[in-house]
């Protein structure tokens, strides 16, 4: 592998003097993309001022610049609080079910569909599989509270089977939270994720398959030999950018889904702030929890960036 | 060419960098007026000097939008120059709506908070209201210099105009529009209208009805009792203590009328007795399994099909959907429409489900925020909805359209008309009340009728539906208020949460508060639900005590305290 990045070197093109000539030559590359650095500034950095309001006894009438200063205290009442220390745990268990579940099905699905042989059925499977990516969470809560209810069809299949005896109240046992939140990412966005995979895919040279075939692989040699390799920078770096996305764990399904039976496994960092933060006027704990969200996201991305770059693999900086 | 454009988007781009939320707020502006202009000239709604003013409100609370062209809105504009385009509250609280607005710095002309009220006032989005009302006479009519005084807020200003419980002339009750334990007509009649007074007796009926019948006359089975648990609708599982031990709906205390002291009811041993028989009858089947997950839509719908057969809620949380329902699909013949009954944890309290006279919530009303431009205008507007022509066609219509007039001038409907005020696409289309704006009930300045159809009581005992009337005949009531008996209102501290509704975090007693609600949003429902009932209310309580409650019954004493004394002044 290391070889890899030797070669990637070479490639690399002769550096470019910096002349009027040659910025004039840029030009529309170069506005464009100062508007963009323009469009960050604003929309990125500008706001983290905000971050200010952490560190104060924030009031909306006041401002930023004539509330009170009080430190750390707001990070030390929000560690101090046992809800915010189970929000976290919450926010970190649903992040790392969901990537998981979502990260190894999108791929699965994406392997299987390329062993599809009828074009058609290829293309009907797809475009199927990717639709509920457009519905909205409330869509599909509704969908999952209907299905799930102790009227719905899943009670129902169950009791037909034999499998329960009564109906079952899914959302009244806060065991099945988490596997119900699992279920319906992996359902939503499956289809969505693997659309990249089989690009992917389609990217790799046929004549290794042939290759294979004639070294006598068979199919599943063929996924484990070509199609994974091939596929592998592909997955290592949506996985580190996945990493940094685990606290984004959501926010509408769980909001939408939870109830106070669940409450203690339903509740997310986001819905804490939203619970704590804005609609008590405090904003800032909101802000706290949110830069303490931000600080946690970073390190794990460093992380994961490190552990890819150790082991040679691709990454992302 | 190209370059040049590009160049001279991105001077604009950075000129207007930091002006960028100005700019946004100017375009959207015209683009209303331009909106309003082409209204204007479409001809029915052009006002007499062809400008007609475009507010805009929103209400924390939850509503439905009518069409953009509705009749009465049109009609109402015509005579006082201006339109207000109402929204409403969807699946959120109000105080994540009202947090998310003051985060953003922009807010409509008007708006009621709720129970962030007191957020909009911290944030300074308000603006005051005193120095404007004397200018406007029907506003300046509307409360008593008490009743203004009551509104203003620790910096002496008055922010908002609460819109109801204000009763004109003599006051016409008719409809409970609090919270009851409420039962269909069907069972009080099967079992031939038995005086109800307790809870074992209400629950007793619901089962043997249930065993009788279990299923409605379509096949579908009944279910005899539900509890609506979503989010801040927990009401209907939290507050009964309260009732139960015969005090009014103080809604977070009880407060002693003799000793003036706060009670919490939430540690009462009636509310233990409470939720011990709920747990029961969950076990028993009674309470309906779902409770504590359906969401206020699936509750609505379920009490839409006729199925349910009680359960404790406001009237005004319910019935504007249900009763409608049931009467499109004609289930009101099955008796599936409810009415409450007077109940208590013993036999020979008195209750107060039932007050009479206007609660004035002084925690919340309308309001007029910094964004609106025309204040003026604006309470203008608010002053032309309270006359009489206007305040009529908000709440009974147009003559001859929605309502007739008879030879002694008195309004009436005809059952088409009651078809049509029960249809949602007739509402949306044809009626506007501006319902949160301030407005009355009692009668009309005419002397003769109700300020709206539901409290004149002819019109109101013929809109009811058979079932209904002939059960108020088997109790000797003519409204839902006998059913339940009325009682004063209790005291001048009266309501308690009208405070406790805007506390925030920011004292130590508001903390409590939030996490009282917090813990009792997962620990009420797990405590029905229980299978050894004296462990889990056992382990409540523990985290209950855990919240601090002394904090927030202190603050409440003070206030308590606070609003006696602003009270002696009057006496």
């Amino acid at each position: 592998m290391a070889s890899m990045a030797k070669r990637k070197q070479k490639i690399k093109e002769p550096k470019i003097e910096i002349t009027w000539k040659e910025i004039k030559r840029q030009k529309v590359l170069l506005i464009w993309s100062a508007a963009i650095v323009l469009y960050g500034i604003i929309f990125y950095y500008l706001p983290l001022g905000g971050w200010i309001m952490a560190f104060q006894n924030y009031r909306p009438k006041d401002g930023l610049f004539h509330s009170q200063f009080v430190g750390l205290a707001k990070f030390q009442q929000l560690f101090s609080d046992a809800t915010f220390l189970r929000v976290i745990r919450n926010t970190l268990s649903m992040g790392v079910i969901n990537l998981v579940v979502t990260f190894v099905m999108a791929i699965v699905f994406a392997i299987l569909l390329n062993e599809i042989k009828s074009n058609g059925g290829k293309k009907v499977v797809q475009t199927i599989s990717y639709l509920p990516h457009f519905l909205s969470w409330i869509i599909v809560t509704g969908i999952l509270h209907d299905a799930l209810s102790g009227t719905g069809i899943v009670n129902e299949l169950l009791l037909k089977f034999g499998i329960l005896d009564q109906p079952l109240n899914f959302f009244a046992h806060p065991k099945y939270f988490w596997p119900i939140v699992a279920f319906a990412n992996v359902w939503k966005e499956t289809g969505w994720n693997a659309i990249i995979y089989l690009s992917a895919i389609t990217a790799i040279d046929p004549s290794l398959y042939e290759a294979a075939s004639m070294d006598g692989a068979g199919r599943w040699s063929k996924i484990r030999y070509v199609t994974l390799p091939g596929i592998k920078p592909t997955i290592i770096i949506l996985l580190l950018m996945n990493v940094g996305n685990v606290l984004n764990a959501g926010f509408e399904i769980q909001y939408l889904l939870g109830n106070g039976l669940v409450q203690s496994v339903s509740q997310t960092i986001d819905i804490y702030v939203l619970k704590w933060g804005i609609s008590q006027n405090d904003f800032a704990i909101g802000t706290a929890a949110g830069i303490f969200k931000s600080l946690v996201s970073i390190v794990l991305i460093v992380i994961a960036n490190m552990i890819a770059k150790r082991s040679g693999e691709e990454r992302l900086f | 060419m190209k370059a040049k454009k590009l160049a001279a988007l991105l001077l604009t781009a950075a000129v207007a960098a930091g002006t960028l939320a100005g700019c946004g707020g100017d375009s959207t502006q015209a683009d209303s007026n331009d909106v309003a202009g082409v209204e204007g000239t479409g001809g029915d709604s052009a006002g007499s000097n062809g400008e007609m003013k475009h507010f805009t409100a929103f209400f924390a609370v939850p509503g439905s939008e009518i069409n953009d062209d509705n009749e009465i809105m049109l009609k109402i504009g015509e005579l006082t120059g201006a339109i207000c385009k109402e929204t409403w509250l969807t699946g959120q609280t109000a105080q994540e709506a009202v947090g998310t607005l003051i985060a953003g710095g922009e807010y409509p002309d008007f708006i009621d908070g709720g129970d962030g009220a007191a957020q909009l006032y911290e944030a300074g989005a308000l603006i005051p209201l005193d120095d404007y009302i004397d200018q406007y006479p029907n506003i300046k009519e509307y409360l008593t210099e008490e009743e203004w005084d009551k509104l203003r807020q620790d910096d002496g200003h008055i922010y908002w105009i609460q819109q109801f419980g204000n009763i004109y002339g003599e006051e016409k009750a008719t409809t409970h529009n609090d919270e009851a334990f409420w039962i269909q007509t069907r069972v009080l009649e099967w079992a031939g209208y038995p005086e109800v007074h307790t809870m074992d007796q209400y629950f007793d009926l619901i089962e043997s009805y249930q065993e009788a019948n279990p299923t409605m006359e379509d096949g579908m089975e009944n279910i005899p009792y539900t509890i609506l648990c979503d989010d801040w609708r927990y009401f209907c599982l939290e507050n009964a203590p309260q009732f139960l031990d015969g005090y009014p709906n103080d809604g977070s205390v009880i407060v002693d009328p003799d000793t003036l002291k706060v009670i919490d009811y939430n540690t009462t041993p009636t509310a233990k007795r409470y939720f011990q028989k709920l747990n029961e009858e969950y076990q028993k089947g009674i309470v309906d399994p779902e409770s504590f997950t359906q969401t206020y839509d699936e509750y609505i719908a379920k009490l839409s099909t006729g199925r349910v057969l009680g359960m404790i809620d406001q009237w005004w949380d319910f019935a504007y959907n249900v009763n409608d329902a049931l009467k499109q699909q004609g289930l009101d013949k099955q008796g599936c429409n409810y009415v409450p009954l007077p109940i208590t944890i013993e036999e020979g309290i008195k209750n107060q489900w039932h007050n009479s006279g206007g609660v004035l919530n002084v925690s919340s009303g309308l309001a007029i925020t910094t964004s609106c431009e025309d204040v003026e205008g604006a309470l203008a507007f608010v002053d032309a909805l309270l006359g009489q022509e206007v305040h009529d066609l908000r709440y009974w219509g147009i003559e001859g359209v929605d309502y007739e007039v008879d030879e002694n001038g008195e309004f009436y409907k005809t059952e088409e008309m009651r078809m049509n005020a029960s249809d949602t696409a007739y509402k949306a289309s044809h009626m506007c009340s501006y319902s949160y704006f301030p407005n009355y009930s009692g009668t009309s300045r005419d002397n003769i009728n109700a300020m709206s159809p539901q409290f004149q009581p002819k019109e109101f005992y013929d809109a009811l539906s058979e079932d209904v009337q002939k059960c108020f005949e088997a109790y000797g009531a003519e409204t839902y208020v006998d059913m339940l008996g009325t009682s004063e209102a209790p005291g001048a501290w009266y309501p308690m949460y009208s405070f406790s509704s805007n506390m925030t975090t920011a004292t130590e007693g508001g903390m409590a508060w939030a996490k009282m609600d917090e813990i009792k949003h997962e620990y009420l429902p797990k405590v029905v639900m229980a299978s050894d009932f004296e462990s889990a209310w056992e382990e409540y309580m523990g985290v209950y005590e855990g919240c601090n409650p002394q904090a927030f019954l202190d603050e409440m004493q003070e206030e308590l305290d606070r609003r006696m004394e602003a009270a002696e002044k009057y006496k």
